[in-house]
């Protein structure tokens, strides 16, 4: 019997889209659990392929947004979950959980800092995909659209050509189409090298089904899944099928000794 | 200690010396003195309430302690108690001379009783709870509340909208055995923020756009914090309110059927859950049933509590697991009146002891009274039993929030509070229910109108409709909404700005609702400037526009529920009161007539300021906000144009009255009377519509209201979808209907819809023999709003022009 895979969604005080998130997740087939942080241990990760940072404000983000929460993170796990990275899990971080994982440093360097217009934005944006390749974006166009809500979304590098490689090296996973808060090369989502770490502002879970979007008549998407799913199922349902695929390429690969590193989605 | 320095009032009856508490000899005092010690001690109890208390204890034949002195004033403050609502009135007004007795138990507790017994089964919960529940479907029940924080806005805009917010969530919570919240409202009431500061004429006050800024901040960060979207709201703004701003926060939440009932037993532990225990926030019950003045932002401060929305989360966090575990047999907040309010509401029938030396305190030192009636936020208060407190030790370590045993209910009947080995209050519930009713004297004369007054000529219509949507009363709350996280928890399917550019005005917002296929709609409508000259009208129309919001975006009109939220200045301005009365009557008019039930309620006295010109009052406000029930996600009804070949149609009477309107007060028209409602065709026409809505043939829709149906028809071109080629000749209305009525006239109970050109047979024969016209079509062949009555062109405007001036207008000041 298929072995379905399993998603831990890390809650720290604060979090507070981890109930959408883990329902989009439970929607693809994952196994979700949400954890609250107090009972997180290194051990906690065995058995699981994906780890979820999800929106909110964890600890209530009164000093850099995500910093305490990296910092209980690194207490808490140690280099566990770069270990969990290193043996084929993957990462996700969504909004609050990109900062995070942008503290922790599991992502190209850069920060999360307040929008250029000094306040909270809570809209619609529409997105350049640039990771066509990546788990979570190859079932996903060109083009297509997510709802933000942050204060603290620009992301910027030390030296603004940095955030320009990253878009010539594909690190930069998802641009906005458009300058939506100062972000350097208008950068929205970063990816590791592995491609299987994944950090972005926008809210897929937002997006789970078609009556999401604001505009009653919305159709970018062509109805093959049947009318009721939004743009955002389509990346939690690209990265299912990308584990489960991976997985079983794995257990076929059991009988071989040879391990090959999965290639580069970039 | 000097001997020289004159004792306080408290001092001169208390046994010294102070300690954590003392007993006070108030049988000694003659009614000035009971005032006095009142006043010194801040308790806002009348010379009546006062004696009364005295008699209590001559009767026990004991003196009272501080503590309980402090319980009592929370317990009949107006803030807890309702005592106005409760009063006794002798009323002169459109009905002729009349005595009221209780304002709550005649118009709005009877009048929703009558029709919940006509809707068995649908009203779960009414009036006794944190809020009122409704039916969603087999298994959920929906509730809704509403609150004020006027007084503590007006001191701290920042944490007083905050904590206001940070309050009702917490109503929520402790609403049945713990409710999920899911949504929240925001409504204020400021000065305009262009406002000189020179028309300022007080000390102190904070200009309304500070108001403005750090009202919407303070939601803001509560509402985004807790992870609850903001989907709903409105400003009104008006010079009145710039001494004493109105901020209404309300939150929705969902609950299991089975886990609404609650009841505490003997035996049951109490425990507190959540944040510590502080000096934050005394007398906050006690500070809002009183008048501002320039004073107040000195010396109250105390009163105004300090906001931690992560401390809440956590306490949420933990109650929902609990509850779903199965683990809460009674829950509260810990609201106005602190543990004091909480303990006595859940241990009223049972009794039982509360231990204040169990209680965490932020700071060391406070006395007793401090402890059990400090209004420090984020706390809620259980009664569980025994065998559940290892689980729920557990959980609170999991969600790393505190948890305090405070006492146990042991079925005596009597309060007991314990602090540093004594009894510090002892006090029986039951003798307590019966504060003073309060007896007040009220009158209303409507001012005269004059019917030439309504019937001005508009030289530019196209001109008049571009001021009117930049006016503040119509511009788009745009800057402000998008400061709310209005999508978390992925729920919001219409949202406070959607149509096909998301930027275009709503009507309701709908949320799905986690496990059901059913979806909840929140509409709310005050109309203050209606209320200035006709307060029965403005009742009546709040609850016609509430509702018909509700019913625009696809709930059905007769699974509806409304809320009321009142506010006014000086209750004891017998003028002032009079507009009260005739709103409340208004309002119960209106609900009965729609059979739509209040299930909660609450209001706010005293918003009233001293400035050095004299006193300034609001005006009397009503909010009505309420929850619509939505059968299924394909109802659902947004307000902005969809398709080029739609047409358009009106569905309502419009009358000449512009009393009320924007247009009236931009044009400086005093006398014009204000639109009356015509209830029974509006409910046919909101059946009627809502069978349309059933059968598919509704593409959109959008109730016409502020700026009248020039503005309607632009909001919803605001979509960008379409040019609109309308003609205002087959318009139903009256006789006395000039242009600037047909065109801005805000006669109540009107909805514009949009039907496909093969439906609107079908939808015109279901209003066959009501008010319902065809008004134009939608056009892919210019992007403009054109308005034509018969062969003249009364307005021809591009609608990005428009869109532009509404959307720009608050935003420059924001």
């Amino acid at each position: 019997m298929e072995r379905k895979p399993c998603a831990l969604l890390l809650k720290f005080p604060g979090t507070n889209c981890d109930t959408e998130t883990a329902r989009a997740l439970e929607a693809v087939g994952f196994v979700t659990e949400i954890l609250p942080i107090s009972a997180l241990k290194p051990e906690t990760l065995v058995g699981v392929s994906l780890v979820v940072m999800s929106g909110g404000f964890s600890y209530g983000d009164y000093i850099v947004s995500g910093r305490i929460a990296s910092l209980v993170m690194e207490e808490k796990l140690g280099d566990t979950l770069r270990e969990f990275r290193d043996n084929g899990g993957y990462v996700l971080g969504i909004c609050n959980g990109f900062q995070i994982l942008s503290q922790l440093g599991l992502l190209p360097p850069g920060s999360l800092v307040p929008n250029t217009i000094g306040r909270f934005q809570c809209q619609w944006v529409r997105l350049e995909n640039r990771a066509r390749k990546s788990p979570y974006l190859c079932h996903l166009p060109e083009e297509f659209e997510l709802p933000i809500a942050n204060v603290e979304g620009r992301l910027v590098t030390s030296d603004p050509a940095e955030a320009e490689g990253y878009v010539k090296d594909g690190a930069a996973a998802l641009l906005y189409a458009d300058d939506v808060n100062g972000s350097f090369s208008r950068i929205a989502g970063l990816q590791d090298e592995t491609g299987r770490v994944l950090g972005l502002m926008p809210h897929p879970e937002r997006f789970l089904y078609r009556r999401n979007h604001y505009d009653p008549d919305w159709d970018e998407i062509p109805d093959s899944e049947g009318s009721e799913w939004g743009s955002g199922y389509l990346m939690f349902r690209s990265l299912y099928q990308a584990i489960t695929e991976g997985e079983k390429n794995q257990a076929e690969d059991l009988t071989s000794t040879a391990h090959t590193p999965p290639s580069l989605p970039v | 200690m000097s001997d020289t320095a004159p004792l306080t009032p408290l001092e001169r009856i208390a046994d010294a010396p102070a300690d954590h508490y003392r007993v006070l000899r108030i049988s000694e005092l003659d009614g000035d003195g009971l005032l006095e010690l009142s006043r010194f001690m801040k308790l806002s109890l009348s010379r009546e309430d006062m004696l009364a208390i005295q008699t209590l204890y001559a009767e026990w034949g004991r003196e009272p302690t501080d503590v309980e002195l402090e319980v009592i004033a929370q317990t009949w403050s107006e803030h807890c108690k309702h005592r106005i609502f409760g009063a006794t009135i002798e009323h002169e007004g459109s009905d002729g001379p009349e005595t009221i007795h209780s304002l709550f138990k005649t118009y709005i507790r009877d009048v929703s009783q009558r029709i919940f017994d006509q809707k068995p089964d649908f009203v779960l919960s009414a009036f006794h709870d944190n809020a009122g529940f409704i039916r969603l479907d087999d298994d959920l029940a929906v509730c809704l509340k509403a609150e004020t924080h006027n007084h503590p806005s007006a001191i701290e805009p920042y944490a007083g909208a905050n904590t206001g917010l940070g309050g009702v969530i917490r109503d929520i919570l402790g609403a049945g055995k713990g409710a999920k919240p899911i949504g929240s409202i925001d409504v204020f009431c400021f000065g305009s923020p262009d406002t000189p500061a020179d028309r300022i004429r007080a000390q102190d006050v904070i200009h309304p756009l500070g108001m403005m800024r750090g009202v919407v901040r303070g939601v803001r960060d509560y509402g985004n914090r807790m992870g609850i979207p903001t989907i709903s709201g409105a400003i009104q703004f008006d010079d009145a309110y710039i001494y004493n701003p109105l901020v209404f926060c309300g939150t929705a939440g969902v609950i299991p059927i089975a886990d609404i009932e609650k009841k505490v037993e003997t035996g049951h532990k109490v425990i507190a859950v959540g944040g510590r225990t502080g000096r934050d926030g005394l007398h906050g019950a006690t500070f809002s049933s009183a008048a501002l003045d320039t004073d107040s932002h000195e010396t109250d401060q105390q009163a105004v509590q300090i906001g931690n929305p992560i401390e809440e989360k956590k306490a949420a966090d933990f109650v929902l697991a609990a509850r779903e575990k199965g683990l809460i047999e009674f829950i509260t907040d810990c609201g106005a009146g602190g543990f004091s309010s909480a303990a006595g509401e859940m241990l009223e029938e049972s009794g039982g002891t509360i231990d204040l030396d169990q209680v965490k305190l932020k700071e060391p030192g406070l006395v007793s009274w401090e402890i059990f009636i400090s209004e420090s936020q984020e706390r809620m208060v259980l009664a569980v039993k025994e065998s559940s407190l290892p689980e729920l030790r557990k959980l609170a370590e999991l969600y790393e929030t505190e948890l305090t045993e405070l006492g146990e209910a042991d079925g005596s009947g009597v309060l007991k509070v314990a602090h540093h080995g004594r009894i510090v209050c002892e006090l029986d519930g039951s003798r307590l229910h019966d504060a003073p009713i309060r007896e007040l004297r009220s009158h209303w004369t409507k001012p005269s109108t004059s019917p030439d007054a309504s019937t001005p000529q508009v030289e530019d219509a196209g001109e008049m409709l571009r001021e009117l949507l930049g006016d503040f009363a119509i511009a788009s709350r745009e800057p402000i909404i998008r400061e709310y996280d209005h999508e978390v928890q992925g729920n919001t399917v219409l949202k406070p700005l959607a149509g096909a550019s998301g930027d275009a005005p709503q009507d309701a917002t709908v949320l799905r609702i986690n496990g059901s296929k059913r979806l909840l709609a929140l509409g709310l409508s005050l109309l203050p400037e209606w209320g200035k000259s006709d307060p029965y009208a403005m009742g009546v129309a709040c609850v016609d526009e509430c509702i018909r919001q509700l019913v625009a975006a696809g709930a059905d009109p007769d699974r509806l529920a409304i809320l009321d939220n009142f506010c006014m200045g000086n209750p004891d301005d017998e003028k002032e009161l009079g507009a009260l009365v005739e709103t409340v009557k208004g309002i119960a008019f209106a609900a009965e007539a729609y059979n739509s039930p209040f299930v909660s309620g609450k209001d706010s006295f005293y918003n009233y300021f001293q400035t050095e010109d004299g006193p300034v009052s609001i005006p009397v406000t009503v909010l009505i906000s309420g929850m619509g029930i939505i059968e299924e996600e394909n109802h659902v009804i947004g307000a902005s144009l969809r398709r080029k070949d739609s047409l358009l149609a009106i569905i309502g009477t419009t009358t000449g009255d512009l009393g009320g309107s924007v247009f009236a007060r931009r044009n400086g028209i005093v006398e014009a009377a204000v639109p009356e409602t015509r209830t029974e065709e509006a409910l046919q026409c909101y059946r009627k519509y809502y069978e349309a809505v059933k059968s598919g043939l509704i593409r959109s829709a959008h109730d016409v209201s502020e700026g009248g149906l020039a503005v309607t028809l632009a909001e919803m071109a605001f979509s960008g979808k379409a040019g609109l080629e309308i003609d205002l000749c087959s318009l139903p209305m009256d006789d006395l209907a000039g242009k600037a009525a047909m065109l801005f006239g805000e006669s109540p109970s009107r909805l514009v819809i949009e039907v496909a050109p093969k439906d609107f047979d079908k939808v015109a024969n279901l209003f066959d023999g009501l008010p319902f016209a065809a008004l134009g079509r939608a056009t892919g062949s210019h992007a403009n709003l054109r308005i034509e009555w018969g062969k003249e062109i009364l307005l021809d405007q591009p609608i990005s022009d428009l869109k532009a001036i509404w959307k720009e207008s608050l935003a420059r000041y924001y």
